[in-house]
């Protein structure tokens, strides 16, 4: 068995394509790596939308229990002391009713 | 060359040989042991240790009001389940679980429950279901070995108690158990998932995977105003504290599509703790209880004379006497009420009178309307557990039966009396009562696109409609007069069966009020039940058609309907007579 002896040219060449391929693999893994990494902060990022969403529904049912007509109505009589209007003190927009006259 | 095996090595080598041959034999047989002979339970073993398959709910479709308002929604409420470690002793895993007590509110008997599984070696424990979001940090913080998190959701009602029978009630795993959400269930639920939860060998969770995803069910708009339901509720809450009554209830309907814009009964409970504490605070009284419905009836006797009978309007009835044997029992008026004209007799609701009529008419034209009203059978209002009430066939009636005319011997629900009555407020049609405006959904039929059915014809609904027009203006229902509005309408007061007497009860009486306003073009059409009032005031125009009035002042407000100006009210002579301080 007889070894080659290889020119410079070609260890040169050699090395080049090891370079090259190194840096191949190199990018290859870094892009795969910073895709995982992606993938991740994507998921993290769906599943904070997905809480938002969650938390945005458990704020407007809080919000539908603050505005209960029970609530306000306590709320306008003890607190502001609001009284039912009186029939005179309703105005219906866009109907003409004849209003008694003063003093009738 | 010289041999490997040469010399002393070769016995060494040979035992050697020998040792690895035992041990390969040996090493096989155990392999074909595990893999072979013990294959099935083996895996089965390795399958229950290392993955867990969970169910997964689906989130519940949120129900609205006819505006859009959320009556029920489903959060997330975390739940906490235990999948032992097995190298721990169930005294040691009890140990921890009761480091929980005070964070989750584990009562006795739930600690019990937990060492009984414990005990039996079970691999997945529901240690609490629907936990507070907000106690999970400090759970989390705990950490517990075996402790985890499911995801679920919780039903929640905002509005509390308000309209608590529509809704109803869903019970631990989300199903529907009663009122809308039972009726509704399948478009509601959604879909189930599967999720697969993998163990190292120490038994930790290192991934979840999921199967199936959950379906989220569909979101459910009911006929219902949260408004109208609100003012239902309060006004009916005023009134059995004012009279004692031992139940009520409110049904308010747009007479012209059969849409329920409100359900209002007392006594109530709250769906957020369903089921109720007590049994029969679940009752939907307007559609669950039947009852003896006394004078509102006589809208159908009314009807039938009209309609069947060819009885004139100035027929008259001598009901000096003040009562009238019907098949061997007494009816009596509540006074006596001398000659009335057929409009006068259901205006003044005298039994006399509709007894005679119901003579003058016959058994087969007044149970032929009975019939035409459909009474005895459903409304098929879309709620679960409608009553049918009772309304015997002509065969199996006696002479006493005719007492029907006058609203006994039939047992009715508080719905099918206001359909009977939406007859006159829609001139004639007999529609059907529906409850959701979006269950067209997924296939599901809506009730209230069903074609109403003509019962009486427009002239005869019209002419009623004016008589019970002049119910409210001077007869039994007065007060139920609302200033700028003509209402039509129909008291009643009915006896009771009292079953320890065996006769029916001077005492205890069903009050009720039914009607629709404006008269002429009915915007709304209610009913009002008040069982056993106490007190001097027991009749339906005494304590019902008060509430109705009140009711239909702030409802007409809220649907912004413009009372009349004062001069096109005709005042009647008996009006005047009892503004009169």
């Amino acid at each position: 068995m007889v070894n080659r002896k290889y020119s410079p040219k070609e260890i040169a060449l050699g090395a080049a394509f090891i370079l090259v391929l190194l840096v191949i693999v190199t990018f290859y893994i870094l892009y795969q790596s910073e895709a995982i990494q992606l993938g991740y902060k994507i998921a993290g990022l769906e599943d904070r939308v997905a809480r938002i969403k969650e938390e945005i529904k458990k704020l407007e049912t809080k919000k539908a229990g603050l505005l209960s007509l029970r609530r306000v109505e306590g709320i306008a009589r003890e607190d502001l002391g609001l009284t039912d209007p009186k029939p005179g003190q309703v105005l219906y927009e866009g109907v003409d009713i004849p209003r008694e006259k003063k003093g009738s | 060359m010289r041999g490997l095996f040469s010399n002393g090595m070769r016995p060494r080598a040979v035992a050697l040989a020998m040792v690895l041959a035992v041990w390969f034999v040996a090493a096989f047989g155990r392999m074909v042991h595990l893999q072979i002979l013990n294959h099935g339970r083996l895996k089965a073993e390795v399958l229950e240790q290392s993955q867990t398959d969970m169910e997964v709910l689906p989130k519940r479709g949120t129900i609205y009001d006819r505006n859009g308002k959320i009556l029920a929604r489903s959060l997330p409420a975390p739940s906490v389940f235990f999948s032992p470690l097995k190298s721990e002793s169930a005294t040691g895993q009890m140990e921890q679980i009761a480091r929980l007590k005070s964070l989750l509110g584990l009562s006795e008997k739930e600690l019990s429950r937990i060492r009984t599984r414990l005990q039996k070696k079970d691999t997945f424990i529901w240690i609490k279901r629907k936990i507070d979001p907000e106690a999970v940090g400090r759970l989390m913080g705990l950490n517990i070995k075996g402790i985890f998190l499911q995801d679920e959701n919780k039903r929640a009602y905002p509005l509390g108690t308000l309209a608590a029978h529509i809704l109803g009630g869903v019970g631990i795993d989300d199903n529907g158990l009663a009122g809308v959400e039972l009726q509704y269930d399948k478009l509601l639920e959604g879909e189930k998932g599967r999720r697969l939860i993998l163990r190292d060998a120490r038994r930790r969770a290192f991934q979840f995977e999921t199967l199936k995803e959950a379906v989220p069910g569909n979101d459910l708009y009911l006929t219902i105003d949260e408004t109208i339901q609100y003012i239902a509720e309060t006004e009916l809450e005023k009134a059995m504290a004012a009279c004692g009554a031992d139940w009520g209830t409110v049904v308010i309907s747009e007479p012209k599509t059969g849409e329920i814009l409100a359900i209002a009964n007392r006594p109530v409970y709250d769906p957020n703790d369903y089921p109720p504490a007590v049994p029969g605070d679940g009752v939907n009284r307007a559609i669950q209880h039947t009852f003896e419905p006394g004078s509102t009836f006589k809208i159908i006797t009314a009807a039938a004379a009209r309609e069947l009978g060819r009885v004139g309007l100035g027929e008259i009835y001598d009901c000096r006497e003040g009562s009238i044997s019907v098949g061997g029992s007494l009816v009596r008026d509540h006074k006596r009420l001398g000659i009335l004209s057929f409009p006068e007799v259901f205006i003044e609701s005298s039994n006399v009178g509709a007894i005679m009529i119901a003579q003058e008419i016959g058994e087969q034209n007044l149970y032929q309307m009975i019939k035409a009203f459909h009474f005895g059978e459903r409304t098929g209002i879309d709620l679960p557990g409608e009553e049918y009430g009772i309304c015997r066939p002509l065969s199996s009636w006696k002479k006493s039966s005719l007492r029907i005319a006058i609203g006994y011997e039939i047992s009715v629900t508080a719905v099918q009396v206001l359909r009977a009555m939406d007859v006159f407020a829609t001139r004639g049609r007999l529609i059907r009562p529906s409850i959701s405006l979006s269950a067209g959904v997924r296939g599901l039929s809506s009730p209230g696109s069903q074609a109403p059915l003509k019962v009486l014809s427009e002239g005869t609904a019209s002419e009623l409609a004016e008589i019970f027009k002049r119910v409210v203006e001077e007869g039994t229902g007065l007060p139920a007069r609302l200033e700028g509005f003509d209402i039509a309408g129909k008291t009643g007061t009915a006896q009771k069966f009292d079953e320890d007497l065996g006769r029916y009860s001077s005492a205890k009486h069903l009050a009720s009020f039914v009607g629709f306003v404006p008269a002429d073009d009915p915007i709304i059409s209610m009913i009002v039940v008040l069982d056993e009032p106490k007190g001097l005031m027991q009749y339906g125009g005494q304590v019902a058609a008060p509430v109705f009035r009140d009711i239909s002042a702030r409802v007409l407000r809220y649907l912004c309907a413009a009372p009349k100006p004062k001069a096109e009210i005709l005042v009647t002579a008996k009006m005047a007579k009892t503004s009169r301080p």
